[in-house]
């Protein structure tokens, strides 16, 4: 018995910090009605220097598209690696995604931004369609997009 | 009689500047006598310049635009639109989608779970 409470206090006390280090957020996109195909959206986040961080999710599997993400492309060169598990499909206009994912906390009050880019089939590129600071303040509060983005909101 | 002559005449003579230029313009088959005579300088076939398309808009996109500035991306966007299924996209695979494999370790995702996605 006593081993067994010891075990438990073990793993809660190693478990505890890692919840710690991460909260839950949502991230929702609500696209406009631009009247094109589906959009190709990849989110993903600099840090204080403006250097690229990581992706959070690429909407759209084909990766020969990649290249109207300009932004992220510049980054990242196009590697799928980048986005390995977090890819899923394109968004059509007027629809809503939403991402729920466990973000790191160092990442929020600390200078990092969220970007996305957007690209649809012949239609305008759009680049940093959304740039928000991640910001503990700034959760709930609506951002509208320059093109195909109506507003992001991201809560926590 | 004589005054409507002289009318006639006189008429075609001022309607003739006029006609000629506009009759050599028309296209016609080489070797044609009537395109020898009358187009000596204008030939559809000779000295053929490309159109241009004239647009102040310099924002580019997705098919459309990147192709009309490097040769290279003209033949991605053959590619692009000759291949619609991966099997075309030999030098750059595709990602893996949501699921299949664990996220990237990036540092972003707090626990490395992978994201929960819905699209309504």
């Amino acid at each position: 018995m006593k081993s067994v409470l010891t075990t438990l206090a073990l793993t809660t006390a190693l478990t505890l910090p890692g919840l710690a280090m991460a909260r839950p957020v949502t991230l929702t996109a609500n696209l406009s009605n631009y009247g094109g195909d589906g959009a190709y959206l990849a989110l993903y986040v600099t840090d204080a220097n403006g250097a690229y961080a990581g992706s959070l999710w690429m909407a759209g599997g084909k990766s020969k598209y990649y290249k109207h993400l300009t932004d992220w492309y510049r980054f990242t060169n196009g590697d799928t690696a980048q986005v390995n598990g977090i890819t899923g499909a394109s968004v059509g206009a007027g629809r809503s995604l939403k991402i729920s994912l466990d973000l790191a906390d160092a990442l929020f009050d600390a200078g990092y931004t969220l970007h996305i880019d957007a690209a649809v089939e012949d239609m305008r590129e759009s680049p940093n369609e959304i740039v928000v600071p991640l910001t503990t303040q700034g959760a709930g509060t609506a951002v509208k997009g320059r093109r195909y983005i109506s507003d992001f909101t991201y809560d926590m | 009689m004589k005054k409507t002559l002289i009318l006639l005449v006189a008429s075609t003579a001022f309607s003739m500047p006029i006609v000629v230029p506009a009759w050599s313009a028309t296209p016609t088959p080489v070797g044609n006598i009537t395109s020898a005579v009358f187009s000596p300088s204008i030939n559809a076939n000779e000295n053929e310049l490309p159109l241009i398309f004239v647009s102040d808009d310099d924002e580019r996109g997705w098919s459309r635009l990147v192709g009309r500035e490097e040769d290279d991306d003209e033949e991605d966007d053959e590619e692009e639109e000759e291949c619609d299924d991966d099997e075309c996209n030999a030098g750059a695979r595709n990602p893996a989608p949501a699921g299949s494999v664990a996220p990237p370790k990036n540092g972003l995702f707090g626990t490395g779970a992978p994201p929960q996605v819905q699209v309504k």
